[in-house]
């Protein structure tokens, strides 16, 4: 007992002492905590060899599906362009849906929750290690999917202006783990419709985001999606950068405007989440369910 | 004495008659109950009107997405392939209804509720078990399949003549068509057996793969001609473009055409009704006893690994 204490840093006379911490030994802690639940998703990269034919080459198949409806369609190549980005960047959404937002339902049903909230640590830590690993773990993906698409399908991306790019593509990473934050916690409230609510949020989520075609096509639809949700603004800006040249349906801000929007987006989502895990675990500390499986 | 002892005897018999069931009776009932317990899990709990949304919103929305891509790039010219895209998008979501229900039962009762050891040992057939826990799942995928071929008609502009359709194709590939993805199930139950708890993707992601292979939403003709030839290996193929025709008779197809694989291969352009059923037969059937023998394999590794009693976590 004395070894561990000793480990962390925080020996004392008696439990008052060692409970009575200091701001440095708290934030090694939280960092500790955002190491400790990435690393499951970034070695499972590692140690599940199905992983990478099931999670990487059969959803590009899937993306090469759209590719061939343009085709067949003779649609210009920038088209074919959108739909391997789209492609691309579905991997991050799906990782949102399922491995965030429904994360603390299924560890609840495994028995897990209740032990995140006895560790010494603020929740928050486990939000952004999940987030993080998802991250790292989708990344990969994203980046096969636009790598062998591109390539197979002589995709050609012409870019004026790569620091803006990169911008965008970080920020929109910040807005869709922010809003997975603020859906774990929902859908934790919400428990077994989670999973429902995970399957409505696919494919329609997709058609409003315009995944294989110009958002600004949705007119009014659009619009609302660019201001509200984050894989549209990413993509519509993402696309105005990556595709320079390709003649757009006018309709959708400019990337810089996009920029600011899916910078507030990330800032709210992530202070929203905050105070959504403090209701949420005040709600299921009263109504005694944060133990409770399946329900 | 000698008559307690007699009982005790009698009691300790095993009565071997007892362990072979009522074969063809505990099979339905068997299966009956699997199908209840599907349906309770994924259903009957949960607010109808939510639930109801949750089916139709996903294949209307896929719908919806390559409807859009036509109007993008065909403008008016490319209604006339709407129905192509309505039809093949809503079997779709059939298909990974199918795939999906059969995995996620193995899923389910190991990982989340983890109850499939029990299941296992039960004197159930656990196949049967499982096709009756997907058969739920079915039914959902069902009516997401009705739905958006009603939205398609009255929202999208499909036209539909309700006296065109060949009734007799229709039934036939239907009935088929289901056995064949009942057949991909399984298979994916063979392989989600094995695998760990992230495999909740796996079915659909296989659903995606074959998505870009069997014409369910363009024509097979733009693929280069290796990948017609697994298209044309698949039921799938056969069993979408067999509704599409006989929904839509003479309506674009997904299978022939100038320049296809199948055109160079049988000497004319489009598959006439016979073959697509013949063709639909056949490779339903390969496809479905392949699918047994992959999961009897699989569980079989299953029991000497001791995968049935595991749970993984990530």
């Amino acid at each position: 007992m004395a070894a561990s204490l000793d480990l962390v840093g925080r020996s004392g006379t008696g439990p008052r002492e060692a409970a009575d911490w200091s701001r440095r030994q708290v934030i090694l802690t939280d960092l500790r905590s955002v190491r400790g639940r990435a690393y499951p998703r970034v070695i499972g990269l590692m140690r599940e060899p199905s992983w990478v034919l099931f999670e990487i080459l059969l959803p590009f198949l899937a993306t090469s599906a759209y590719v061939f409806v343009y085709r067949a369609l003779d649609a210009p190549q920038e088209y074919v362009g959108f739909v391997v980005l789209g492609g691309a960047l579905t991997a991050f959404w799906l990782n949102v849906i399922w491995m965030m937002a429904n994360q603390l339902y299924w560890e609840k049903s495994q028995g897990n929750l209740e032990l995140y909230f006895a560790a010494p640590m603020h929740f928050m830590s486990i939000l952004f290690g999940m987030a993080l690993g998802g991250m790292v773990m989708s990344s990969t993906r994203a980046a096969t999917v636009l790598v062998i698409a591109g390539a197979i399908y002589g995709v050609t991306f012409s870019v004026d202006q790569w620091a803006l790019l990169l911008g965008v593509f970080v920020l929109t990473l910040g807005a869709l783990y922010g809003l997975g934050m603020v859906l774990a916690s929902l859908f934790l409230v919400w428990g077994r419709e989670a999973w429902h609510m995970g399957q409505l949020m696919t494919e329609p989520v997709y058609f409003v985001s315009g995944l294989n075609f110009p958002v600004a096509r949705l007119g009014m639809l659009g619009a609302l999606s660019v201001a509200f949700v984050p894989l549209a603004t990413g993509l519509d800006a993402m696309r105005q950068l990556a595709f320079a040249d390709a003649a757009f349906p006018a309709g959708t801000p400019p990337p810089a405007v996009e920029v600011l929007i899916l910078a507030a987006m990330t800032v709210i989502s992530i202070v929203a989440a905050r105070w959504m895990l403090i209701a949420m675990e005040r709600r299921a500390r009263r109504d005694g369910r944060l133990s409770v499986r399946w329900q | 004495m000698s008559s307690l002892a007699s009982a005790s005897r009698d009691a300790a018999r095993f009565d071997l008659a007892r362990t072979e069931g009522r074969g063809l009776a505990d099979t339905l009932r068997t299966f009956a109950v699997a199908a209840r317990l599907g349906w309770q899990l994924e259903a009957n709990w949960t607010d109808p009107f939510l639930f109801f949304i949750y089916s139709v919103a996903k294949p209307i929305s896929s719908a919806l997405i390559l409807v859009v891509m036509l109007e993008v790039i065909g403008g008016p010219a490319g209604r006339a392939f709407r129905p192509f895209v309505v039809v093949g998008s809503a079997l779709w979501s059939f298909v990974v209804s199918g795939i999906a229900g059969l995995a996620w039962s193995i899923l389910e009762d190991r990982e989340r509720y983890r109850v499939l050891k029990y299941v296992y040992i039960s004197p159930s057939d656990f196949l049967i078990v499982l096709i009756g826990r997907g058969v739920a799942r079915l039914g959902v995928g069902l009516a997401g399949v009705v739905i958006t071929l009603v939205v398609g008609v009255v929202a999208l502009g499909v036209p539909f003549e309700p006296a065109a359709v060949d009734w007799p194709l229709l039934l036939a590939a239907s009935l088929l068509g289901l056995g064949s993805i009942i057949g991909l199930g399984l298979l994916m139950a063979g392989i989600v057996i094995q695998t760990r708890q992230e495999s909740w993707s796996y079915p659909e992601a296989f659903a995606g793969a074959l998505f870009l292979v069997t014409g369910a939403v363009f024509p097979l003709t733009v693929l280069p001609a290796p990948v017609q030839a697994i298209g044309l290996l698949t039921p799938l193929t056969w069993w979408i473009a067999g509704v599409r025709e006989a929904l839509f008779p003479g309506g674009p197809g997904s299978i022939g055409g100038d320049g296809s694989l199948f055109a160079s291969v049988f000497g004319h352009a489009n598959p006439g009704h016979a073959e697509i059923v013949g063709a639909l037969l056949a490779t339903g059937v390969v496809v479905t006893l392949a699918a047994v023998a992959v999961f009897r394999l699989s569980d079989r590794r299953a029991k000497s690994a001791g995968l049935y009693d595991q749970t993984t976590g990530s």
